[in-house]
């Protein structure tokens, strides 16, 4: 008896004094979330529980032979949903969004395998503001269990570990990042329009003759035709408000229309188009065929550059909300990106509209320069041909 | 256009990571088994602690059996599971004595070191006879790197009821206190009295005379001791990984790789894996390598310092980025002090070019006296870098 007596004190000397070495890392599920971008009151979830926390709550090892197989997973899929989602509550606004499983799978993660709970979440209010997470799973049968949290909407993601110390969370979708995802779209479009020489370039050759009048149209190719400068500012800063709200109006509808995916054309065809307009709208200043609504070949053309500006967006898919706020920003970006270069040029082009230099080098040898860059971009795109010394001139 | 990159790479990653298996008989996860007499153990007790859950005998022997599965496989879950079982006591402005040492125990090897110490200390003082409070702070303390105080708590155990926990305690001392010698001695001593039937015991014992004996520099003895005590308990994680590293150490890394490959499940044989498949040039060292910094990556995600030490030596050795494994050493050795850890300080301030950093392992190994020719290699070096320096 004694000596029974002595070794559970050795037996406690070994407990106490060896080190633990453990395999592996404690509880943790992973609870991911993102909202629908179909749909701005439906929350989409995957939820990855272990499976041997599982199997400590639950008889998930129906026979006993210390192996849980996907046959075992799937009858007992009811009673994990049961029980994991009477642990987790999400609140829109302070409202509850119901949670409802959707499909069951597995997922490997770094310490075993894990069931997946696919499930959305439905809440009475559009978009939520507000977006409160309660959890407390295993919380009475694990204290060190974790919840590896992630939401991800557009550019954002939140992290966030839950536990017992630190059960619920409550995310801020609002306006921080709302304007800071519409400046981000607003800052793509400029760039989009600084990198694309061939939309500047359109806009640009329709507005060199927007400070001169043409009395008489040339007669035949070398032929200047007689031009005339306007006499006051106003009516050449008409003339570009005509063009570039002409403009505007309609590469938004295209735009707006492709990125919604309602208009699918092939890339080739359209930026063929696009040099092609370039090329058209130069060749109009060297023999005009339009020389007083230069705003309806700006109008008309302005389709097949929405179409192009879309293409920087291909693939973009957001709630409606936040959908309409990127294309307005991308938008806006796109009219300043304009502006920046537009404004500059007329203001010279005005200055400048007495002399014979803007008149023969400008208008003349600018828009036939113009004219046979984009000429050489046509076959470039329409024969996907690439000449590599000329790629400098190549709009990415 | 960088922020649509960075929306497209978003996006990407919302795509479900998960699988639906095609096979219904494909077997997902291993649990634990009541073929296992240790399981059928704890679920009886699981299941009177339900009847009784007012019972604290039925709550502590569940824990206690929570605390020793976990131990004996390596699953730090159960920790939290022995936790949650006093959990409705640890509330209580005075908890039980009893409480307080499982829970002691379950900070201690949740290396809250600091935390299970302070709980340690308030215990004793109101039970200073309490044997396995002080051995358990002993053990404290060795790993916060003062054997000394830890000689005192030992001291505590001589003249009780038994001397051969004392004996076992003072052993475990004077392995990391320069007398690795007498520590050797005395467990052999024992070892030779251990009954057959406490494998656990044993694999502790020949664990800790392994070490003794590669402390004196007696490889081929420490070997012996490995198998023995991997005989008594196969599969014992703790002894797994300091063979695993005997024979990493002697350059028998295909050996090393054979011991340790049926246990990637374990965090720390895993390591051992990882460290002999790069030294033999195998062709899967690179996937298993990703694979272990995905642990890592999982482990500090949910702000677990479990394995600060492993990391510290993966990031040192598989990875070879100095400058970020002498950071996880440091970080490590704000608690954990013993032997390995200044021999990974010393290693991880060598490779960093920036000896000066470990000054508090020097220092400690000065003071305590340690012997294992490893650590003094290393010291030697740091030394000769150190002169070196203009």
């Amino acid at each position: 008896m004694r000596a029974i007596a002595r070794w559970r004190l050795v037996l406690l000397c070994a407990a106490a004094l060896a080190p633990a070495a453990w395999a592996h890392k404690e509880s943790d599920s992973y609870l991911r979330l993102r909202p629908d971008p179909a749909d701005g009151r439906r929350l989409l979830g995957q939820w990855d529980i272990a499976i041997r926390d599982l199997a400590f709550v639950l008889p998930l090892d129906a026979n006993g032979d210390g192996a849980v197989t996907w046959r075992e997973l799937k009858a007992q899929r009811q009673a994990i949903e049961r029980y994991a989602l009477a642990h987790l509550s999400i609140r829109g606004d302070g409202l509850v969004c119901p949670i409802r499983a959707s499909d069951q799978g597995v997922a490997e993660h770094s310490d075993g395998a894990y069931d997946v709970i696919v499930f959305e979440a439905r809440c009475d209010k559009d978009t939520p503001q507000k977006l409160t997470l309660a959890y407390d799973l295993f919380a009475d049968v694990d204290p060190y269990h974790r919840a590896i949290v992630r939401y991800s909407a557009g550019q954002r993601t939140i992290n966030d570990v839950l536990g017992p110390q630190h059960a619920s969370v409550t995310l801020d979708l609002r306006h921080p990042q709302r304007l800071r995802q519409f400046w981000d779209f607003v800052v793509d479009g400029l760039w989009h329009i600084w990198t694309g020489p061939d939309h500047l370039l359109f806009v640009t050759s329709l507005l060199l003759p927007a400070v001169l009048v043409c009395r008489r149209r040339p007669r035949a190719w070398g032929d200047a035709g007689d031009w005339q400068p306007v006499t006051g500012f106003w009516p050449a800063a008409w003339e570009l408000i005509k063009v570039i709200s002409g403009f505007t109006v309609s590469h938004s509808v295209t735009l707006t229309a492709s990125v919604l995916g309602y208009v699918d054309l092939p890339s080739r065809l359209v930026e063929s188009g696009i040099a092609a307009s370039v090329m058209v709208a130069a060749l109009n200043n060297l023999h005009p065929l339009v020389t007083r609504r230069a705003w309806l070949v700006a109008f008309g053309f302005g389709f097949i550059h929405g179409l192009g500006f879309a293409s920087a967006l291909a693939g973009l898919s957001l709630p409606p909300a936040a959908m309409a706020l990127a294309l307005g920003g991308f938008n806006l970006g796109v009219e300043l990106g304009q502006e920046s270069v537009v404004l500059p040029l007329l203001a010279i082009a005005y200055l400048l509209r007495g002399t014979a230099f803007y008149r023969r080098g400008v208008l003349r040898g600018g828009s036939a320069l113009i004219a046979g860059l984009a000429a050489l971009w046509l076959v470039q795109r329409a024969l996907d041909w690439n000449v590599p010394a000329l790629r400098f001139l190549t709009p990415g | 256009m960088l922020s649509l990159l960075a929306l497209s790479a978003v996006l990407a990653t919302n795509a479900p990571a998960y699988f639906v298996p095609a096979d219904d008989d494909q077997v997902l996860q291993r649990v634990p088994t009541i073929a296992d007499p240790r399981v059928r153990h704890m679920e009886s007790l699981r299941a009177l602690h339900e009847r009784r859950p007012q019972d604290l005998e039925a709550a502590l022997a569940l824990a206690r059996a929570y605390l020793d599965y976990g131990r004996g496989t390596g699953d730090a879950r159960y920790l939290g599971r022995a936790e949650a079982v006093i959990e409705p006591w640890l509330r209580l402005a005075t908890p039980p004595l009893d409480v307080s040492l499982v829970h002691a125990t379950i900070l201690q090897s949740r290396h809250d070191f600091d935390a299970a110490r302070a709980q340690l200390e308030a215990l004793l003082q109101r039970d200073p006879g309490n044997d396995q409070a002080w051995l358990t702070l002993a053990s404290v303390q060795l790993v916060q790197g003062e054997p000394e105080a830890a000689r005192r708590s030992c001291a505590r155990l001589i003249g009780g009821p038994d001397a051969l926990a004392a004996l076992a305690c003072l052993a475990a001392v004077n392995m990391v206190n320069g007398r690795a010698a007498d520590a050797y001695e005395s467990l052999a001593r024992i070892v030779g009295r251990a009954p057959p039937a406490a494998p656990q015991v044993r694999a502790w014992t020949e664990g800790l005379l392994a070490d003794a004996a590669r402390s004196l520099g007696h490889d081929a003895l420490a070997e012996r001791h490995f198998q023995a005590g991997l005989q008594a308990a196969p599969g014992d994680n703790f002894l797994l990984a300091d063979y695993a590293d005997l024979l990493l150490d002697l350059g028998r890394n295909g050996e090393a790789l054979a011991l340790v490959k049926d246990y990637s499940a374990s965090d720390t044989s895993f390591l051992r894996q990882v460290l002999a498949e790069q030294r033999l040039g195998l062709p899967q060292a690179q996937a298993d390598a990703a694979q272990m910094a995905a642990r890592f990556a999982d482990e500090a995600r949910r702000g677990s310092r479990l394995y600060l030490r492993e990391q510290a030596r993966f990031v040192l050795e598989v990875e070879r980025d100095p400058a970020r494994a002498l950071a996880l050493a440091q970080d490590n050795w704000r608690s954990q002090r013993a032997p390995e850890d200044a021999r990974l300080l010393l290693a991880a301030a060598l490779a960093a070019d920036q000896p000066a950093v470990a000054a508090p392992a020097v220092a400690l190994v000065e003071r305590t006296h340690l012997e294992d020719p490893r650590v003094r290699e290393l010291l030697r070096r740091l030394r000769r870098a150190q002169d070196g320096a203009p």
